[in-house]
């Protein structure tokens, strides 16, 4: 999978589990902050991820790091990479 | 102690006839039925009834998002009968957080369609991982009131009602019990449900709904009918304001009528049949309380719901206390049974009727079944000055409840 792909991916999460607009996903912006999410809609947003990449990420101790959208992605990348292993 | 006395200040519904109380009313008043044909029911093996009254979900989007997560369908229209209801009612928005305003609202259990998605995700792997957060919220039996209650920033009294179709009722009085005791000012008060194939199916199972009609959906259900043969469920929310009366007179707020009485009483004999001389007790309790006699009650909303044994007993009980005088007729033909919000819903049709001095006929009651005669069922429209109505409700559970409620001269 590339980049772009995961990039497209992870925005479409956001636009249809949280009703974000597409203008609004960029690389810098805070998840929390930025684009409003909060603790529940960060288990939801987990759940979403799982579905959409097919990866097991719940219990993965490197998504509480997680804190812009850029992070969120590159972190995607990072699995999927390692599952192509 | 001296007990306060209790208004109804404002009224807010969704309704299989409309989502407003004056669309609703103009539906009752065309005589028009909400019950159609669900083909997409047809896939549920064993479901014999596939007829519906389901009503419209629309402008959900107007509720933000991180409020409309943690609700199923049944919360969005309780939410939005309860903003008709404040909007009526003008409640001053600084009144929702001053601890002195709560609300009481049931269902008979949580969002049925939000606990059948959650099990179909649960059960195939038996994966806990792909539950969202907020399904939770959405399938627990108060989530109707926890929903409004956070949506509007209530601060008061936040409570639930569950005893299936006697919740909305139970609410009301329960809210109204609040307000007598000076423990709340204002109380948003009501029920709400969800169609769904499960709900449906609940009572398929025990021979409790219509299935000789499903391809003439408009002529069920019948209730007191000879020709009746069962339920047909129906979805939506009824929400009422009930206020201090003292209160509401003094910021002149339109007064619709005064609850003067209410009971609840359980049956201690059965869990699904109902029982004659248990409606008869929560009726003449109902009576007592207000300080009422038979011949005072202007007009009785029958809980009526088309089933053959239901309705044989409620027949029977108002037979035995009102005889053949007092007005009856039973709103399940137009809407059929909202379940849960049924209480609300039909109440606020109920204070439309005084406020307008008529009475809607029972639809689809063309032939009173000969267990079901002895009473005054209403078939026309009938013009009449009602000063005091009661409103009656009994669950699956032998849960029965009615209430008393009194024109504001």
């Amino acid at each position: 999978m590339t980049e772009a792909e995961v990039i497209k991916l992870t925005n479409e999460v956001f636009v249809d589990s949280f009703e974000i607009s597409p203008s609004k996903l960029l690389p810098t912006a805070n998840i929390f902050v930025d684009l409003g999410l909060d603790s529940l809609d960060v288990v939801d947003l987990v759940v979403a991820l799982q579905k959409k990449f097919g990866v097991t990420i719940r219990d993965d101790e490197r998504v509480r790091s997680i804190r812009t959208l850029g992070d969120l992605q590159q972190f995607i990348l990072t699995i999927k990479k390692e599952i192509g292993k | 102690m001296q007990l306060k006395r209790v208004a109804i200040t404002g009224l807010g519904v969704i309704t299989p006839l409309g989502n407003s109380v004056e669309t609703f009313v103009e539906g009752l008043a065309r005589g028009e039925n909400a019950s159609v044909y669900l083909p997409e029911w047809e896939k549920y093996k064993g479901l014999r009834c596939l007829v519906g009254a389901p009503a419209r979900l629309e402008d959900e989007k107007l509720i933000p998002r991180q409020n409309r997560r943690s609700m199923g369908r049944l919360s969005i229209f309780a939410v939005q009968a309860a903003q008709q209801a404040i909007k009526d009612a003008q409640i001053p928005t600084d009144a929702l957080a001053n601890g002195r305003l709560g609300c009481v609202i049931g269902s008979t259990m949580g969002s049925a369609e939000s606990i059948a998605e959650a099990f179909e995700t649960l059960i195939p792997d038996n994966d806990l991982s792909k539950l969202t957060s907020t399904k939770f919220f959405q399938c627990v039996s108060h989530t109707a009131a926890l929903n409004v209650g956070q949506f509007l920033g209530i601060t008061g009294t936040v409570m639930s009602t569950n005893a299936a179709c006697a919740s909305a009722l139970q609410a009301i009085g329960a809210g109204y019990e609040q307000i007598c005791l000076g423990q709340q000012d204002i109380m948003l008060c009501g029920g709400a449900e969800g169609l769904h194939p499960t709900v449906v199916g609940s009572f398929d199972v025990l021979f409790a709904t219509s299935t000789k009609y499903n391809q003439t959906p408009k002529a069920t259900p019948r209730p007191f009918d000879a020709q009746r043969d069962g339920l047909v469920c129906g979805e939506g929310s009824g929400i009422v304001i009930l206020e201090d009366y003292e209160q509401a007179k003094k910021r002149n707020a339109k007064i619709y009528a005064e609850i003067i009485g209410y009971t609840s009483f359980g049956n201690g004999s059965h869990v699904s049949e109902s029982n004659r001389e248990a409606i008869i007790a929560c009726m003449q309790e109902t009576l007592k309380r207000a300080k009422l006699a038979p011949s005072d009650i202007d007009y009785i909303n029958a809980h009526a719901t088309a089933t053959i044994q239901g309705d044989k007993e409620e027949a029977a009980a108002i037979r035995e206390i009102f005889g053949a005088k007092v007005p009856v007729s039973s709103l399940k033909g137009n809407i059929g049974h909202t379940l849960g919000a049924s209480g609300a819903i039909e109440l606020i049709a109920s204070l439309i009727m005084m406020e307008k001095s008529i009475i809607y006929p029972t639809l689809n009651l063309v032939e009173p079944d000969k267990d079901c005669q002895g009473i005054n069922h209403i078939q026309q429209p009938l013009t009449k000055k009602l000063n005091i109505l009661l409103k009656n409700c009994f669950a699956f559970g032998g849960i029965n409840a009615s209430l008393v409620c009194k024109r504001e001269e």
